[in-house]
């Protein structure tokens, strides 16, 4: 469960990032959160994943309350979240299994589990012929999955995609949406934060909306309504 | 456990591989700053050695003129036993010094020749004043040419050796200090050196370590690649310095040995003793100078 009560964000130049946001994701829940460039979408995936704290309100997430998470704390949650982003964020020098097993390495994963475990996500997102290419020798769908796969080592309760297929034709887009739902299928919350109208309706799944750093809507089975 | 610090230093050795350039100018200086510690601290080390084994033949013979007596000679031995600063005083009568004197030429007939032709032994009586410290030598001649014993004496012989002491106090001190001048020098120049360098790799791999806080790495993984890699500039550095000291020492060592010939002094055996000590003393520097730079670059530049 991620709930968001009376939350808001203030910048340093006092500029509002979000307000007064109050909302509840349960777990298993796909959520697309909707609006147009400057409305405070990406600083609510921030604030999730504790890169941005909240100037007001309380964020709990599976009953922890992170508002004011000790820095020690923060890579314990990043591990139960997995986080994709528009600019992938992999590592040029490493091939793509080098790349998911790195987020294992560096939480300390024993050899053997790596082996067994980036295998397995590299199947659920259909790149096990492609594990030993680099990340300049695949398309931008692919790029996508590998960061996907990435997000998936630590067994996720919460997917956060900030704009994932903001770099991808309609096309690789749909096959990531795809990707994310049958991850979703899976029992793991997905928070899908886009502005991409085509996407946000085909899914047919909550779509909360923001214009101003508020919420504006919040439907079960919405569409892109600005 | 293992496993983390294997990828620790899998990570530090990428980093000391990736700025190559950068870590050898590193190493280089550390060993600069490595070297001009080792030679004052053997400096330091040698000369107290050197100094003892000068000091050890160093004593002060009084000869006294024939119109002494024997119990004047007594006398005065025992006065200069009195003193606080002395630790020993040996009479050497006209007879001894003879007998020394033969045993110390049996070799030349020419001399042993002459001694047996001899009606009257020339050789003077003798006290041989040895003091606890070096400085005392010139407050017993002092209070002795002060005393009423000094109208017996013929002669004294210690000036020869005190220039030689000061001399080679001087040489020792001002090395010393050009030493230890540009010890500092050093230790501040690498110091910044580490903290550029350490800073330079947090910068060169920021993008890794945004996605290593993004996958949940945890702050000590992520800080602790950078301390690995001033531990390696540490012992690498370390043992570079004692590759080139050692065979310098050797190299050097006859040329300090023929300053003290004729003394009890062997530059390399001293040094061979204390060896050990030079590594450590080397590896302990390079450490506290890698690991507080380090330090210092990873808290300002490794916002975690």
């Amino acid at each position: 469960m991620i709930k968001f009560k009376k939350v808001s964000k203030l910048y340093p130049d006092k500029t509002p990032a979000a307000k007064d946001l109050n909302f509840s994701i349960r777990p298993g829940e796909f959520v697309s959160i909707v609006g147009q460039s400057g409305t405070g979408k990406t600083t609510i995936a921030k604030m999730i994943i504790a890169e941005e704290e909240p100037t007001a309100g309380n964020i709990i997430i599976g009953g922890w309350d992170i508002t004011n998470i000790k820095n020690s704390d923060i890579p314990v949650l990043r591990r139960q979240i997995g986080v994709v982003f528009q600019d992938f964020k992999l590592l040029p020098k490493k091939n793509i299994f080098e790349n998911v097993a790195f987020a294992m390495e560096v939480s300390g994963a024993k050899k053997e589990d790596i082996n067994k475990v980036v295998p397995q996500v590299l199947k659920i997102v259909g790149l096990t012929k492609k594990t030993d290419r680099f990340p300049n020798q695949l398309s931008g769908g692919e790029r996508q999955r590998v960061v996907i796969a990435r997000s998936l080592v630590h067994h996720p309760k919460i997917i956060v995609a900030d704009e994932p297929t903001g770099n991808l034709d309609s096309i690789n887009a749909h096959d990531i949406v795809n990707l994310l739902l049958k991850i979703n299928q899976f029992g793991t919350t997905v928070v899908l934060v886009t502005h991409n109208h085509d996407i946000v309706n085909s899914i047919k799944k909550r779509v909360i909306t923001l214009d101003g750093g508020q919420i504006i809507s919040d439907q079960k089975t919405g569409k892109y309504i600005l | 456990m293992f496993v983390n610090l294997f990828r620790t230093s899998k990570f530090a050795a990428q980093n000391f591989r990736r700025n190559l350039w950068l870590s050898v100018i590193t190493v280089f200086i550390l060993v600069l700053t490595l070297f001009t510690i080792s030679l004052v601290f053997t400096i330091n080390l040698v000369a107290d050695q050197a100094l003892n084994s000068i000091q050890e033949k160093i004593d002060i013979d009084i000869f006294f003129s024939s119109t002494a007596s024997e119990s004047d000679i007594i006398e005065a031995q025992v006065y200069l036993q009195q003193m606080p600063e002395v630790d020993q005083v040996t009479y050497i009568s006209k007879d001894d010094a003879l007998e020394k004197f033969a045993a110390s030429h049996l070799d030349d007939p020419n001399i042993q020749e002459s001694i047996a032709e001899l009606e009257e032994n020339p050789l003077p009586a003798s006290l041989v004043v040895t003091a606890y410290e070096l400085d005392d030598y010139k407050v017993i001649l002092n209070n002795f040419e002060a005393s009423q014993f000094n109208e017996f004496a013929q002669d004294k012989s210690f000036t020869d050796y005190q220039l030689v002491i000061e001399k080679l106090s001087n040489i020792i001190n001002r090395i010393y200090q050009i030493g230890f001048i540009l010890s500092i020098f050093f230790i501040i120049i690498s110091v910044f050196v580490v903290f550029n360098t350490i800073r330079m790799a947090t910068y060169a791999q920021r993008e890794e370590l945004g996605i290593m806080k993004l996958v949940g790495a945890t702050n000590a993984f992520i800080r602790a690649p950078f301390f690995m890699e001033a531990i390696f500039y540490a012992i690498l550095s370390a043992v570079i310095t004692i590759v080139i000291f050692y065979p310098t020492v050797l190299l050097a060592s006859p040329y300090i040995n023929s300053f003290f010939e004729g003394y009890d002094f062997d530059f390399m055996y001293y040094f061979n003793q204390y060896v050990l000590h030079v590594f450590f003393l080397e590896l302990a520097v390079a450490l506290f100078l890698t690991t507080v730079s380090s330090m210092i670059a990873i808290t300002r530049y490794l916002k975690v």
